[in-house]
């Protein structure tokens, strides 16, 4: 039997063998595009022919006919937000709108994050006993579930539950019930996000930190440079291209923002981009939930060239 | 400079720090690290507060549990099957690493350590999969995976409630990280090693397997711990693709948010759960940190 099995793979082994270094490596890769393909080229283009049809909310099939670029359209001009459970992008109700409460999220917590966790970057990097323990408590706040990170500030806020609720109510920062107010659960949401991403960041800018040779260092020190300007003048300086790839990751993952909602405040109160897709999906939507998934796609897309615009400019100077 | 310029307690404040920089240096330095540490444990430290709050004072609390009801985690077991759901998730988790790591091998392998032409541009087709939103892939792929689709007549396989209606998007969106990991660790591997291999008669896929591979050890493990907590700790694909009873594959998604949903005032319960669905990653980071720092550097640095 097993004579017989090896006879037959053997063939195949021997065509392998004889295959050159191109065609090898294609069929090395091949399984993965394979699956690839199946579970994620043809769903994303599948996602933008959807998004090109009309939504069928009475026959067999949520999607209808084909409507060219109308969904876009409707969304962007606000002529769809009658039928959306939130509005796409309304001026009035700014944190009631999808885009607006996405955008306002992502670019609070890219901002403050970022700072922190190069700060904590920094802090990590020095020797100190008990480092090792420092890095693995600081990294649990990523790597734990999403659904509990969104239930441990639900219980965090909750006015019948936390000392905090009512002294930050008495100084008028939030109101008797942040989880219910929109405007105070954007701000839950966004210290959730800031308070998880941290560490991520802070591990990204510590790889670059680690890269910087020591030795500018020890001439800043000879010159008698101040630590604040080694800081200014070497370590920046130095982090800044992995500084740029750990907020280009940071903002992608703060664009998609879900999970944390829908544990905490809800959809409903702070109704970002994603929660829109899933609740215009729910409502058998089809097409104008596709329609949001690449506008939102397109979004991030420009955010990311800004981004590299912004760093090729800083790089020239 | 007069003594008359640093007069006052703000003036004695900048005086101090221009003659003692290192010791305010060294201050600033311990200040930041313990406020890092109490901000990042402070969440943490409010669930096992809640938790041991018999739940008859779960009303008005302090910051400091004044009674002590340790009986709590046993009870969230032995009531509501926390356990089924956190089963679900190490094992769809499981999968999901083993199918990841296989085929993302011999990916890693070709891109690290074989010369192809359009190696630049499919490394590159892989980050543009990473960067699409989950919500771009959602609906071809609820459809695709729920038996509404069908391909010459037959419909797809239904596999909504099943591990498989998870494995697959969790695979999707694990692949072009595994890859970018395993790339990394295998074009580190000196020539000369698979040279030798290769000289002893051993066969090409022989030399991956059996050479590379476990020189790589450490690539594949940190590769396949990154894969597991994001795995773990999705939430989209998850919540979408079950629901939600443990009997139908629930992951820990619904483990927890079933408290908030249906038992909306069992506040302590909620924080049992929560602190229990955290035990696996905290083990798993406990062990493995600088794997897990190893890998998200190598994956996200990855150009």
């Amino acid at each position: 039997m097993k004579q017989k099995v090896q006879q037959a793979v053997s063939p195949i082994f021997l065509r392998i063998e004889q295959l050159d270094e191109a065609k090898y490596g294609f069929l090395l890769v091949s399984p993965v595009f394979l699956v690839l393909s199946v579970l994620a080229f043809y769903p994303l283009v599948k996602t933008l022919y959807f998004s090109l049809q009309d939504d069928d909310l009475t026959g067999t099939h949520p999607i209808g006919e084909f409507v060219g670029l109308e969904n876009y359209v409707q969304i962007l001009s606000g002529d769809a937000n009658a039928i959306l459970s939130s509005p796409f992008f309304d001026l009035q109700a700014p944190f009631s709108s999808a885009l607006i409460v996405t955008l306002l999220i992502t670019v609070v917590s890219v901002a403050i994050g970022t700072v922190m966790g190069l700060g904590m970057a920094i802090i990590l990097n020095k020797e100190f006993k008990g480092r090792r323990y420092a890095r693995t408590i600081v990294i649990l706040p990523w790597s734990i579930p999403i659904v509990i990170q969104g239930m441990m500030f639900f219980l965090l806020f909750q006015p019948s539950l936390s000392p905090f609720v009512e002294p930050l109510a008495n100084l008028g920062v939030f109101s008797d019930n942040p989880l219910i107010n929109s405007q105070d659960s954007t701000i839950i949401v966004i210290l959730i996000d800031i308070w998880r991403k941290i560490p991520f960041i802070a591990l990204i800018i510590m790889a670059g930190i680690a890269s910087i040779d020591r030795n500018l260092y020890d001439v800043a020190e000879v010159a008698g440079a101040t630590k604040w300007q080694q800081f200014r003048m070497i370590t920046l300086p130095q982090i800044k291209p992995v500084l740029f790839i750990g907020m280009i990751f940071y903002t992608i993952s703060s664009m998609k923002i879900y999970g944390i909602v829908e544990a905490s405040a809800g959809c409903s109160t702070v109704p970002t981009l994603t929660c829109l897709v899933v609740q215009t999906f729910r409502q058998q939507r089809w097409a104008t939930a596709s329609a949001i998934a690449f506008i939102t796609a397109v979004v991030i897309a420009v955010i990311i060239m800004v981004y590299i615009v912004r760093f090729r400019e800083a790089d020239a100077s | 400079m007069s003594e008359q310029e640093y007069s006052g307690l703000t003036g004695r404040i900048v005086q101090y720090t221009i003659q003692n920089s290192a010791d305010v240096y060294r201050l600033g330095f311990w200040v930041g690290l313990v406020s890092f540490i109490m901000i990042t444990l402070f969440p943490f430290y409010w669930l096992l507060v809640l938790a041991v709050t018999p739940d008859n004072q779960l009303y008005q609390m302090g910051v400091v549990p004044e009674n002590f009801n340790i009986g709590v985690f046993a009870t969230v077991v032995q009531e509501y099957p926390l356990h089924h759901y956190i089963f679900n998730s190490i094992l769809i988790a499981t999968i999901t690493v083993i199918v990841c790591i296989t085929l993302g091998s011999l990916a890693g392998y070709a891109f690290g350590r074989v010369d192809f032409p359009g190696k630049g541009p499919l490394l590159v087709l892989l980050l543009i999969i990473s960067y699409f939103p989950g919500i771009a892939f959602l609906i071809p792929l609820f459809e695709l995976l729920t038996g509404s689709l069908s391909i010459l007549g037959t419909p797809t396989p239904d596999l909504y409630n099943t591990p498989w209606g998870m494995v697959f998007p969790f695979t999707m969106l694990s692949l072009p990280i595994t890859i970018f990991i395993l790339t990394t660790f295998y074009s580190q591997i000196p020539d000369g090693l698979e040279d030798a291999a290769r000289v002893e008669g051993t066969t090409r896929l022989g030399a991956l397997f059996r050479v590379i591979m476990p020189l790589s050890a450490p690539g594949v493990v940190t590769a396949a711990i990154i894969v597991f907590i994001g795995v773990y700790r999705e939430f989209f694909f998850s919540f979408i693709m079950t629901d939600g009873s443990p009997e139908n594959w629930a992951v820990l998604v619904y483990g927890i948010l079933n408290f908030q949903q249906q038992h909306t005032q069992m506040y302590n319960m909620m924080a049992a759960a929560s602190l229990i669905g955290i035990i696996p990653i905290a083990v798993l980071v406990i062990i493995a940190q600088e794997h897990i720092v190893r890998g998200l550097t190598a994956g996200g640095l990855k150009e």
